[in-house]
């Protein structure tokens, strides 16, 4: 009687055993369907050329012109926008990349359009003027009312936790009562700092030097006992969502003014499908007259009372410039200017993906913004949510992710240093944790890395001297960019540029 | 030759697995509850190993012959068992009888397997080893088999088909016995034609799997479903017990032929007989044609639009002798005009005006659904009346869904409309609700096409009574941004439910 050799049998017999079992396995599953798609709107060259002090093309011809505004996202078209309510009709607005929009740039395909970065915009409130004059303005705002097919089609939100899907991003499945007491607890705080009057948007008209700025959103939940572990995810998501940068990299006067600044009279927010893209077509069909696209201003000199303003076509001659590009681009381009000291900007990537199909669902019904707890990416958005349709089998989802995870820094490297499929793979491993068969309906993603996405409301930043320096003319030089609030919204580069579009050549 | 021996361990441990897991889901599937029948089950089937091993004793002779029969009969009992237990349910009043007689049968025959291989064994290997490899293979079958059900098994298979397949492994090993054992067996020519008969059996089965599964579905709906088909958009299932017909979509009632006049001349009649002349009508919804019928007792109709998003369903209330004879052949009649589109997304880009629109959208259960309640689908109909003019907008339960019924009237009323609310009993149904929408003031008629086997006119100002138990209640009103009444109704017909 011989015992087995198992050496020698096993060993064999289970891999003719796998080999046997490996077609049933490959049959079962589904194969992945091939992914197109690239990074998009790649815009890192430019501005590695203006960092690098690369040389330019002279310009060929010489315009007069008395007013240029520089960048043409929601700030620079802002200004614009005022300009020429004004009845000035003599400026030009230049833009580096072939589109106009800024963080409000949008795309479209043959199921959608959607956005690339900013989607909505919170209903105004009655002392947001400015947002309800250019939403009236835009047929938005009729009579006391808002569009009810702008407004954000229920269910606005919903949240995967534990397995399904739930109504809101407020975690509720599996909370305690002791989360609840501290939900509770967080309203009623916020709700009392509201009350101080010193959130507002725009944040310029209440804020007031504080000491919350001192310290983190991080740090204020540890001092004021909030250590529910889904209250606090709740709020870092916030910071990640609004600021780009995890609770404890932001300023809890930041942190706090997300939750205390608003208080809609209105469920919004507004939205389109193609997001906040929306909003810039509008301001550029009515001001395609004085947008110049692929336009990048390299430099802007003094000379005498005239400002030089060099893109590689043209250089323009102007009295005064508004300048609505990022703050920290200004030392590159206008001579003698200082570097923007204390401005941190958040590097982010997004994605567009198209589905031709969509995946099953477990819980709650899909949603027009649709989050993913303790992922690090911050969900994705449905461009088809705002379809009158009942019946939707193709959308395209934007997907958002700040890499608050890493400092910018270390963030803008791995965002240069990892190709598309790197960053694809990243996108469907996390979108399968909700939906396992997401690889079986996506059909094309596009990325765009975007290097300096938003500034950071750092702790210390808001209440900088370094940014109060700014908010100063530099001569007949204005600053305009949503950064120099600290944080970027839509509110804040609308006002930024306006108010500057208020003040030129008076 | 000894790793054959131990495989066939590891399948026969997978398959007792797999029918004690098939019975525990299949009756939490069917009766709930499933922390009580896992344990009952688990409970039972493990009991019943025990008798199995007991009786072990009690062979003496011919072990290999009787392993063989032993494995055949576990693969034709299990193999069968969730075909059987479907059945039961569907048929039968004592499926819990037969689920138990189920599970302590196969569990016998399972306990009998291992300590009958053991005995077979005993003289090839030294106890020492012949009892750690057995078990170790019992384990590992028992791992992969509960590993692979919910995996693969169930969402790939199917219950029916996973038992199946399983009981045809039983019987391979049973096949594979015959001839590993062939120096204890002597002839076994009829042993392997029993295998074969009964992999012949198995086989059979999985090829009418679907069938066991449809005739199985079929309980779901408590008569002959005579007709289903998943469309595009939904499941459309139809049901016949002696002169009743009935529609489902996504398994909500649509109609019963029994009763569905009362429903569709209430829906069309107080509001078209009230516009003496009306010539175009636009129907939203109602793919099955049945209130265009009631349209076309109008002589002055010129055109019918009748917006569905479905293919399929008209089509289907086109062709069908039964149904285009229910909805008289309407949807051949040259006056009528069938579009197949989203009616929310047609109305917003087309431009024509009608007399009478009719909207009769399923109940709003969805948020998908629920959009075709709102103002703003209410503000863009009233869009396409013309001058004098009116709608008639289905508005589910004004009883059973109270809330629900009037969000849906203060909805129309908040669009900008004139609404006169009414109601009436259909049996399949119960008490059903209707609002008639109106730019201009709206009288009774007190006229009806003739003809009609509900409705009269002495009976029309009845309708918009509502007793007290229906009366209006405070609500909110329905919103693209807020769709208070999809909580409502699912709120008001869960309490129904309970």
């Amino acid at each position: 009687m011989s015992t087995i050799s198992w050496d020698s049998t096993l060993a064999s017999g289970t891999r003719r055993q796998f080999l046997g079992l490996a077609p049933a396995l490959l049959l079962a599953r589904k194969t992945d369907r091939p992914i197109g798609g690239a990074f998009v709107n790649d815009s890192f060259a430019n501005g590695h050329r203006l960092r690098d002090r690369a040389a330019f093309r002279a310009s060929s011809r010489q315009i007069r012109v008395p007013i240029v505004i520089v960048g043409g996202g929601i700030a620079g078209l802002s200004a614009a926008w005022r300009l020429d309510k004004r009845g000035i009709r003599d400026f030009v607005l230049l833009e580096m990349e072939k589109q106009a929009g800024g963080n409000a740039r949008w795309g479209e395909n043959d199921v959608s359009k959607f956005p690339w970065a900013a989607h909505y915009l919170p209903v105004p409130a009655k002392g947001e003027s400015l947002a309800r004059e250019l939403m009236e303005e835009l047929g938005v705002f009729r009579d006391g009312k808002w569009d009810e097919r702008a407004l954000c089609f229920d269910p606005q939100e919903r949240l995967f936790l534990h397995g399904r899907w739930q109504e809101g991003i407020e975690p509720e499945i599996g909370s305690t009562p002791k989360d609840r007491e501290q939900y509770k607890r967080f309203n009623d705080t916020i709700a009392e700092l509201r009350a101080t009057g010193q959130f507002t948007i725009p944040m310029e008209r209440g804020a007031r030097s504080s000491p919350l700025d001192r310290g983190s959103m991080g740090g204020w939940l540890a001092d004021h006992r909030f250590d529910s572990t889904p209250l606090r995810w709740y709020v870092n998501y916030a910071c990640r969502d609004d600021y780009g940068a995890s609770a404890e990299d932001t300023s809890a006067w930041a942190g706090i003014h997300y939750f205390a600044a608003r208080d809609p009279e209105e469920k919004g927010p507004l939205t389109w499908p193609e997001g906040n893209g929306w909003i810039a077509q509008r301001l550029l069909e009515k001001l395609n007259r004085y947008v110049r696209t692929g336009a990048g201003v390299y430099r802007i000199a003094r000379d005498r009372s005239k400002l030089r303003v060099f893109t590689e076509e043209i250089e323009y001659i102007a009295d005064w410039v508004i300048f609505a590009a990022p703050t920290f681009l200004a030392s590159y381009i206008i001579e003698g200017m200082p570097p923007a000291a204390g401005f941190q900007y958040s590097p982010w990537l997004t994605a567009n993906l198209t589905l031709d199909r969509i995946p099953a669902q477990k819980g709650a019904e899909a949603a027009w913004d649709n989050v993913i707890y303790d992922s690090p990416a911050l969900g994705y958005v449905n461009a088809t949510h705002m379809s009158l349709a009942a019946h939707v089998e193709r959308t395209v989802w934007t997907f958002y992710w700040s890499l608050a995870e890493y400092t910018p820094q270390q963030a803008r490297t791995l965002l240069l240093a990892k190709d598309w499929n790197y960053w694809k793979e990243a996108i469907l491993n996390d979108l399968s944790r909700a939906h396992p068969e997401i690889r079986q309906c996506v059909r094309h993603i596009d990325i765009m890395r975007w290097g300096h996405a938003m500034v950071r409301p750092a702790p210390g930043f808001m209440f900088s001297a370094e940014r109060e320096k700014w908010l100063k003319p530099q001569g007949h030089i204005y600053f305009a960019n949503s950064d120099l609030s600290g944080f970027s919204i839509f509110e804040e580069a609308q006002y930024r540029g306006a108010k500057c579009g208020d003040i030129a050549f008076r | 030759m000894s790793l054959a021996l131990f495989l066939s361990v590891f399948l026969i441990a997978a398959c007792g697995l797999i029918y004690e897991l098939i019975a525990g889901t299949l009756a939490s599937y069917l009766l709930g509850d499933s922390v009580f029948q896992f344990s009952t089950i688990i409970g039972c089937y493990l009991f019943a190993m025990g008798i199995g091993s007991y009786l072990s004793k009690f062979l003496h002779r011919g072990l290999v012959a009787r392993f063989v029969y032993i494995e055949l009969m576990v693969g034709l009992v299990g193999g069968f068992s969730s075909s059987l237990l479907f059945l039961a349910f569907a048929y039968t009043e004592a499926f819990r009888l037969v689920l138990y007689v189920v599970v302590i049968l196969v569990g016998t025959l399972v306990g009998l397997e291992i300590p009958l291989l053991m005995r077979i064994l005993k003289e090839r290997f030294e106890f020492r080893d012949l009892v750690s490899h057995v078990l170790t293979f019992d384990y590992l079958g028992a791992l992969g088999a509960s590993l692979l059900f919910p995996i693969l098994l169930v969402p790939k298979l199917g219950l029916v088909r996973s038992a199946l397949l399983f009981g045809i492994f039983n019987a391979g090993v049973a096949l594979w016995s015959t001839f590993l054992f062939r120096g204890q067996l002597g002839g076994g020519y009829g042993l392997r034609a029993a295998c074969f008969a009964v992999l012949a059996m198995l086989g059979a089965g999985t090829v009418f799997a679907d069938r066991i599964s449809s005739a199985a579905d079929n309980s779901l709906y408590a008569d002959e479903v005579i007709f289903s088909r998943n469309t595009r958009y939904q499941r459309i299932v139809l049901t016949k017990w002696k002169d009743d017909l009935r529609l489902f979509l996504n398994s909500h009632l649509q109609f019963s032929s029994r009763d569905e006049y009362r429903y569709h001349e209430a829906l069309v009649h107080p509001g078209l007989a009230a516009l003496p002349g009306a010539r175009r009508v636009l129907v939203a919804g109602g793919g099955d044609g049945l209130a265009v019928r009631e349209i076309l007792k109008y002589p002055s109709i010129e055109s019918v639009t009748l917006v569905d998003l479905d293919p399929e369903m008209t089509q289907l209330f086109t062709r069908h002798p039964v149904l285009s004879a229910m909805n008289q052949h309407a949807f051949s009649e040259p006056r009528v005009h069938v579009i197949n589109a989203d009616a929310f997304r047609w109305l917003d880009g087309n431009p024509d005006r009608f007399d009478f629109i009719v909207v009769d959208f399923p109940d709003p259960t969805s948020y998908s659904l629920g959009k075709l309640f709102t103002t703003t689908f209410y503000r863009l109909a009233a869009k396409h009346l013309n001058a004098g003019g009116l709608m008639v907008v289905q508005s589910t339960s004004p009883l059973f869904a109270r809330q629900s019924y009037w969000c849906i009237v203060e909805t129309v009323k908040q669009a900008g409309l004139r609404t006169y609310p009414y109601h009436l009993y259909v049996p399949s149904f119960g008490e059903w609700g209707f609002v008639i929408g109106s730019l201009v003031p709206y009288e009774a008629p007190r006229q009806l096409p003739s003809g009609l086997r509900f409705l009269a006119a002495r009976n029309i100002p009845e309708l918009f009574s509502f007793p007290n138990d229906m009366q209006p209640v405070p609500v909110e009103v329905n919103r693209l941004n807020d769709q208070i009444l999809v909580r409502y109704y699912e709120r008001e017909w869960k309490d129904i439910a309970r």
